[in-house]
């Protein structure tokens, strides 16, 4: 960490773990997220409509799990400088609310030519399966 | 399952302008948990920024949706986003996407097609802020629906 609390690119190695959060989210904050995002379709509102579609229950959009993967990275960089500059996700499986989850992430790669480092990141349920997986990139600019 | 190859490299009509407000970004960051202080407050230019993530909210026109197929159930399979410059309130952000392929696969259920489509996202400089490339999957229809 930096005297600022950021992370810097000096202090990243490879296998470096990025949490695991656990985290539940309830139906009202997957319906909240939906809102604010202009998502509008019933999978992500009402169960009655996610049933009609031939799913359980409402479902967690994927662009919430990418958005709580990025945030998993930015918040492991915190106030430093390096950015977070890509991140790719895979929807393996659906992402119900109420359920346990957990964010994790780990360091595959440093490159010291660009100050860029690559992260594996995926969200897991109780059974460790993984939900959804991806890879991410920070890139930390010169002297940090 | 045919599908229009003659889509690949398509570019669809530009989305309107979405004013970006601190009172969106704030809602979102909200919604989606972020508490660190790095996103949702005033940056050194006095601009509310975006969480990263918010570069995947703004939507296609429909245009996209009459051309590319629509049968069975669609989902977001995924994305790839690149993120180039922060988004800050005041920005008026503009989508222009591009059909980048279109593929089929088989597994145990079933045959399924797979769109990708490219947005790339500038602001009212005209700069690009990110590109996002969306991977939707349709299952085709009488196959495990």
């Amino acid at each position: 960490m930096s005297a600022a609390g950021g992370k810097r690119f000096a202090a990243v190695e490879i296998g470096d773990a990025l949490g695991p959060h656990e985290i539940v989210i309830d139906k009202a904050r997957a319906r909240e997220y939906a809102s604010v995002c202009g998502m509008d379709s019933g999978r992500f509102h009402d169960d009655e409509a996610a049933r009609a579609e031939g799913l359980p229950g409402i479902i967690i959009p994927g662009n919430f799990s990418l958005g709580l993967l990025s945030k998993l990275v930015t918040d492991w960089l915190s106030a430093g400088r390096g950015r977070l500059k890509r991140i790719g996700t895979t929807y393996r499986a659906m992402v119900f609310p109420e359920r346990r989850l957990s964010l994790h992430g780990f360091v595959t790669h440093v490159e010291p030519e660009s100050r860029s480092v690559e992260i594996d990141v995926w969200i897991e349920n109780e059974d460790a399966e993984r939900l959804v997986i991806g890879t991410a990139t920070a890139e930390f600019p010169p002297g940090d | 399952m045919a599908f229009d190859q003659s889509l690949i490299g398509k570019e669809f009509e530009a989305t309107q302008p979405v004013a970006v407000t601190a009172e969106a970004i704030g809602a979102f960051c909200r919604a989606l948990g972020e508490e660190s202080g790095s996103y949702g407050w005033p940056g050194p230019d006095g601009a509310v920024i975006a969480p990263p993530s918010f570069a995947v909210t703004f939507r296609n026109t429909d245009a996209f949706f009459h051309y590319t197929p629509r049968f069975g159930r669609g989902f977001d399979a995924g994305k790839e986003v690149e993120f180039i410059a922060p988004i800050r309130a005041g920005d008026e952000i503009t989508l222009t996407s591009t059909v980048r392929e279109m593929y089929e696969k088989t597994g145990r259920s079933g045959t399924m097609t797979f769109v990708i489509l490219r947005s790339t996202l500038r602001n009212q400089r005209g700069e690009t802020v990110a590109h996002v490339d969306h991977r939707f999957v349709h299952r085709n229809p009488g196959q495990g629906e």
